[in-house]
């Protein structure tokens, strides 16, 4: 069965359907879809620009990842079990959506991003106060403001195109 | 002027016009208007989980707002100039629409609790609030902001 098929048997198949039909399902599904990725996104910014040394230089680096990291992590949470209901109601359609597959890789990225942070950089995130933030930490930090900015951008877009 | 008048106005600008002739201008408009939104709603979350009692409570809540308060003016400068935008290739559908309502008397109140409460409550002159009326008020001000978005987001829907 290729991937398409699957689509295919997800989008039409009983929840999927009842998604996609009601009146009001969809809609607020989508509008927890967005306001979950606002929180995640809007809390990860504030540890991004602090990295990048564009904002937030009062607070440490090692505050904003450890007080904040359940806060965007019930975000994303949200937004993921959210996307993955939307998923449900339109996969065939989603298939053949270039912006979505664009969301998708730039989704893909920001995770890479995040886990590369994580190996790499948590252990080591209290000395950044000391010993500045390593220019390593700081392109994981533009690389997060880069990929969220184009998940949010296609993910707006991926329901232009379905319109 | 009367409110629909007002509002013909607003549609039959040029700037409403070109919006709406435009096959990419409300898209990309709305990408700005949600990224913005984004920016908005994280920097406000982050000062008032602090202004709660939680989040970032090892710093005080005057350096949290001063980190986050320029890029909270940013995101609403840019939420509110987008909008603006939006809102002129559409002003009639508007009209008829509840949920558009909803969301300017949101925003008007969002952003009194955010200038007139949250601002002094951050920069530590605020009238003393007991530490459970801080928390509550801290709490509406982040459930005021998502408010907005919510009923935002409604206006596309009906």
């Amino acid at each position: 069965m290729s991937l398409f098929q699957i689509c295919q048997v997800i989008q039409e198949s009983e929840i999927g359907t009842a998604i996609r039909e009601s009146t009001w399902v969809f809609p607020i599904i989508e509008t927890i879809h967005v306001l979950g990725a606002a929180l995640s996104v809007g809390l990860i910014l504030c540890l991004d620009l602090r990295l990048t040394g564009l904002g937030m230089g009062r607070i440490p680096a090692a505050q904003l990842m450890h007080r904040l990291k359940p806060w965007y992590l019930t975000g994303f949470a949200v937004m993921m079990l959210s996307g993955a209901l939307l998923f449900w109601s339109e996969a065939a359609k989603l298939y053949d959506s270039f912006t979505f597959r664009m969301k998708v890789l730039f989704l893909v990225l920001a995770g890479l991003n995040a886990l590369i942070f994580e190996i790499v950089y948590t252990r080591r995130i209290a000395g950044f106060e000391t010993e500045g933030t390593p220019a390593g930490a700081t392109v994981v930090g533009w690389c997060s403001l880069a990929f969220w900015a184009a998940v949010i951008g296609f993910g707006r877009w991926t329901a232009y195109g379905l319109s | 002027m009367d409110l629909l008048a007002a509002f013909t106005w607003c549609e039959n600008t040029w700037l409403g016009q070109m919006i709406r002739d435009s096959t990419w201008a409300f898209a990309a408009i709305e990408v700005v208007h949600l990224l913005g939104l984004t920016v908005l709603l994280g920097t406000v979350t982050v000062v008032n989980l602090r202004l709660a009692g939680i989040g970032l409570r090892e710093q005080s809540a005057s350096d949290v707002a001063a980190d986050a308060m320029p890029w909270t003016y940013g995101g609403m400068a840019a939420t509110i100039l987008s909008g603006s935008g939006l809102f002129v290739s559409e002003a009639l559908k508007c009209y008829d629409s509840p949920p558009f309502y909803w969301k300017m008397g949101l925003l008007a109140v969002s952003l009194v609790f955010t200038f007139a409460i949250q601002r002094r409550m951050a920069n530590g002159n605020a009238p003393d609030f007991s530490p459970g009326v801080g928390k509550v008020l801290a709490s509406m001000t982040i459930a005021l902001w998502f408010g907005v978005g919510l009923a935002g987001r409604a206006i596309a829907f009906y």
